[in-house]
């Protein structure tokens, strides 16, 4: 998936959002410089610019400058407005009313008010991929051009959380765009960038919008949002698959930001003095998923059996790459993220005898757990190894297949195949919280009939408080990774690197940000 | 004008040969993709798509029509000169083709020029000295050529001559529009790279051929009359061993564009390889289909010049 195949594969790895700052700060103490054009090698280029459609980084890392929606993620991933200026949620959590900034400009000169807000959110329903979460929608409404109200017809506490989400991000385009079909729009937004020159697969490059209407009710930008000012001219998106080539494009000057880096080859640009490493961490969560609908592993006994097989830091250690362990489905510093205030004995068991204990228990008879992987990701492919082993030494019977991304991405999303154990990796749940999971739980591990589970979501969505809710989450990963469904390996990042001459980078670590940045 | 009727004979014999190779072609690429598991509509649709968002995009792009429905709207199509549109690129598979072609064919055309005068110089040196040290090193040079990993050689050739050089750029590609200038340095490293390969084929080649002319009766008769080695090898064996050479020629151009997806890759270039290798990925049904057509017939025409260059090159083929 990384059209993101790669695209994506590229992958269809979704990059994203988080929280933790990483390792330096860079937010440079000299003068912003405006003028120049940053040269940024990524490793694909996008299939499409419709937001609607978008999930992949490739896709999103460009949509994100070009486009902006009502609310976004602030620094801390709470929610904050951006093409709103206020909002306000009835009583009952069944009203959700926008006041719009005035004076916004699309790149066309025209001015973004309430009419193309509802056209957004209508042609969102009818074409996105994530239309399912504005189910409970019963109406939009534009009292006023300044006004966009959303009645429910049922309560829905995290709505904002929805509206907000950097995947299938709910960007307002003119309503000129509202019947086009899917993939097929005019590459029109109010983000501080416009579109400039596209020529897929080579390169692609936005130009400043010097009609840009920033949000002045913060002094500065704030993760997605804020206070946006645009030094570049222009930036020149560059796709170059082969991570040697980026860096080369770094080391000569032709770049000046490059992103994937491997881990091994860091040293090569850390040895350049004028060139440097950023990790952008944490950005996914690893996970082996369990087909709960396939033979042996419908069994819960075999599937805590697996987990507790499962040794985590020689996953971390010879899988390679950025990780860390954690044993939640939220990362440090977001708001669900559980910590130390509930056990985790599902996490990093490493007990092979409980393991055979519990295969016992099972009536296991030493038939074949089918683990498939893809050799597209190398990390997967050796994570699922190192399973292999670990597994067969509790005393399964493992039969390993290797297939391509894609096929291995239908199987584990549509249950198909002949598979038990596989794994992925997954980005912005973690940050926005067990609404954003909802759908991935119920599709990858395909589970049925967990009414625990099913009650637990119920309740979560009807919790008014967060601190609700956050019980409600609890209850539900005690449910997903205490049965095995899933089983957490480790939060993971990745590297990019940049030449010293780019100036202005944040510690907040999401999709691609190319405001307030400048070339020294 | 005997000459020319020959000529347009074998051109549209050629021609009409190509009409059935080409739908064999596109059916069986049709046919195998449909063999391939996975789901162009899991990738467009992401990786947080639940099964129903899969099966709305499913629908959108006519991926919910049954196989035989697939084919029979593909042929019609094609029949109508519409080769459909890519499921990924959101542009249609002639567009898709259109843009990148260029990329591909300057790559092919560019290392087979430096191919072809260093394939034939090196094949016949050898043959010449057979035997003796200079015969020994253009062999292990060929050898390695056709050897080494193109892959390898390529990130090799990007870190030296770009990164400790800086005399090429390490990637992209700037069409002829931006001058000749910007074009060569943006091609040549790629397109000498692939040419290694080429180069140690085409030089093993041209040896094997000179080897057999140069035993013939008519070369030691050329000696034995007082002709020059330069004209004796040049004219009477090189020209008699061109047919050889002009097969591989052909065969070498075909390879070069096929060929051309590790290059692509690497040096990130906008060509048919590697959108190819991201269609197939991506189960893009209507591009690698298009593709194949489009390739086979450019395939069916390099062996009708080849045809043709037979012809001028040995006066016999013309009077069959």
């Amino acid at each position: 998936m990384n059209r993101s195949f790669a695209r994506r594969s590229v992958t269809l790895a979704l990059a994203l959002v988080l929280s933790a700052p990483f390792i330096a700060t860079n937010v440079q103490a000299q003068t912003p410089k405006k003028g120049g054009t940053l040269v940024y090698a990524s490793v694909s280029g996008p299939g499409t610019l419709d937001p609607y459609l978008a999930s992949s980084a490739v896709e999103l890392e460009v949509i994100n400058n070009l486009f902006e929606g009502l609310v976004t993620l602030d620094a801390h991933n709470a929610t904050r407005t951006m093409l709103a200026s206020k909002t306000t949620i009835s009583p009952d959590f069944k009203t959700y009313s926008f006041e719009l900034r005035k004076g916004v400009k699309f790149h066309n000169g025209q001015e973004m008010t309430s009419v193309d807000v509802k056209a957004s959110f209508e042609r969102y329903k009818r074409v996105s991929p994530n239309a399912k979460n504005l189910d409970a929608v019963d109406h939009f409404d534009a009292p006023d051009p300044y006004s966009f109200v959303i009645a429910l017809k049922e309560s829905n506490v995290v709505l904002l959380d929805i509206i907000k989400s950097p995947i299938y991000p709910l960007m307002i385009l003119p309503a000129s765009q509202k019947d086009k079909p899917a993939r097929d729009i005019d590459v029109i937004g109010t983000g501080p960038y416009k579109l400039g020159e596209w020529v897929k697969d080579s390169h692609l490059v936005i130009t400043r919008f010097d009609d840009y209407v920033a949000d002045t009710s913060v002094a500065g930008r704030d993760g997605y949002g804020g206070r946006k000012t645009v030094y570049l001219d222009s930036v020149r998106y560059r796709f170059v698959p082969e991570a040697t080539t980026r860096i080369a494009a770094l080391q000569n000057g032709e770049a000046q930001l490059i992103s994937s880096v491997p881990s091994e080859l860091t040293a090569k640009i850390t040895a350049q003095k004028d060139l440097a490493i950023r990790e952008y961490f944490p950005q996914l969560g690893s996970y082996v998923i369990v087909n709960s609908q396939k033979g042996l592993t419908a069994n819960v006994l075999i599937r805590q059996a697996i987990a507790a097989a499962i040794n985590v830091d020689d996953i971390i250690e010879g899988a390679g790459g950025l990780n860390k362990r954690n044993p939640w489905m939220s990362f440090p510093d977001t708001p669900y993220y559980i910590g130390d205030t509930a056990p985790t004995p599902w996490y990093d068991v490493k007990d092979p005898a409980k393991a055979k204990e519990l295969l016992r228990q099972a009536g296991y008879k030493n038939e074949k757990i089918v683990i498939e992987t893809n050799s597209n990701y190398q990390w997967m492919r050796d994570t699922l190894l190192i399973v292999a082993e670990q597994l067969k030494a509790a005393g399964f019977n493992i039969d390993f297949k290797v297939t391509d991304w894609t096929t291995n991405a239908a199987h584990m999303q549509q249950g198909t195949g002949d598979w038990n154990l596989s794994t992925t990796a997954f980005g912005p749940d973690h940050v926005l919280g067990p609404q954003q999971w909802r759908p991935v739980l119920y599709t990858f591990p395909h589970i049925v009939g967990n009414d625990a589970l099913d009650k637990a979501y119920a309740e979560f969505f009807a919790g008014a408080t967060l601190e609700a809710r956050r019980a409600s989450w609890l209850a539900i990963q005690q449910q997903v990774l205490g049965n095995a469904y899933l089983i957490k390996i480790a939060d993971t990042g990745r590297l990019s690197g940049y030449s010293q001459k780019l100036k202005g980078q944040n510690d907040y670590v999401g999709i691609l940000q190319l405001w307030d940045l400048w070339l020294d | 004008m005997r000459k020319e009727a020959g000529l347009t004979r074998i051109v549209a014999f050629k021609l009409l040969q190509a009409v059935p190779v080409i739908l064999i072609i596109s059916v069986l690429a049709f046919l195998l993709l449909s063999l391939l598991p996975g789901d162009p509509a899991t990738i467009i649709a992401g990786e947080q798509a639940s099964p129903a968002a899969i099966e709305q995009v499913r629908k959108q792009l006519g991926l919910d029509r049954s196989f035989i429905e697939q084919l029979t709207i593909w042929i019609f199509n094609l029949a109508r000169g519409n080769f459909g549109s890519s499921l990924i690129l959101n542009q249609t598979v002639l567009s898709a083709v259109g843009e990148r072609l260029p990329v591909t064919l300057s790559l092919a055309l560019l290392s087979i020029s430096f191919t072809i005068p260093v394939g034939v110089f090196l094949g016949s040196l050898a043959a010449y000295f057979r035997r003796s040290w200079i015969d020994t090193v253009v062999m292990t040079v060929a050898l390695l050529g056709v050897s080494l990993p193109a892959f390898w050689i390529a990130i090799l050739g990007v870190i030296l001559f770009s990164v400790q050089l800086g005399w090429v750029p390490s990637s992209g590609y700037a069409p002829l529009s931006q001058g000749f200038g910007p074009w060569f340095a943006s091609i040549a490293l790629p397109a000498l790279i692939l040419s290694l390969f080429q180069i140690g084929f085409l030089a093993r080649m041209t040896r094997s051929a000179m080897l057999d002319v140069l035993g013939q009766d008519y070369i030691r008769t050329a000696r034995a009359k007082g002709l020059g080695e330069w004209h004796t090898v040049g004219k009477h064996a090189l020209r008699n061993a061109l047919i050889l050479i002009i097969t591989a020629t052909g065969i070498l151009l075909s390879a070069a564009i096929g060929g051309s997806v590790i290059i692509e890759q690497v040096f990130a270039l906008p060509g048919i390889g590697r959108m190819v290798v991201q269609a197939i990925m991506a189960r893009d049904y209507p591009l690698v289909q298009g593709t194949m057509l489009i390739l086979g017939f450019t395939f069916v025409m390099i062996n009708l010049i080849v045809d043709i260059l037979y012809t001028l090159a040995d006066p016999r083929v013309r009077h069959d």
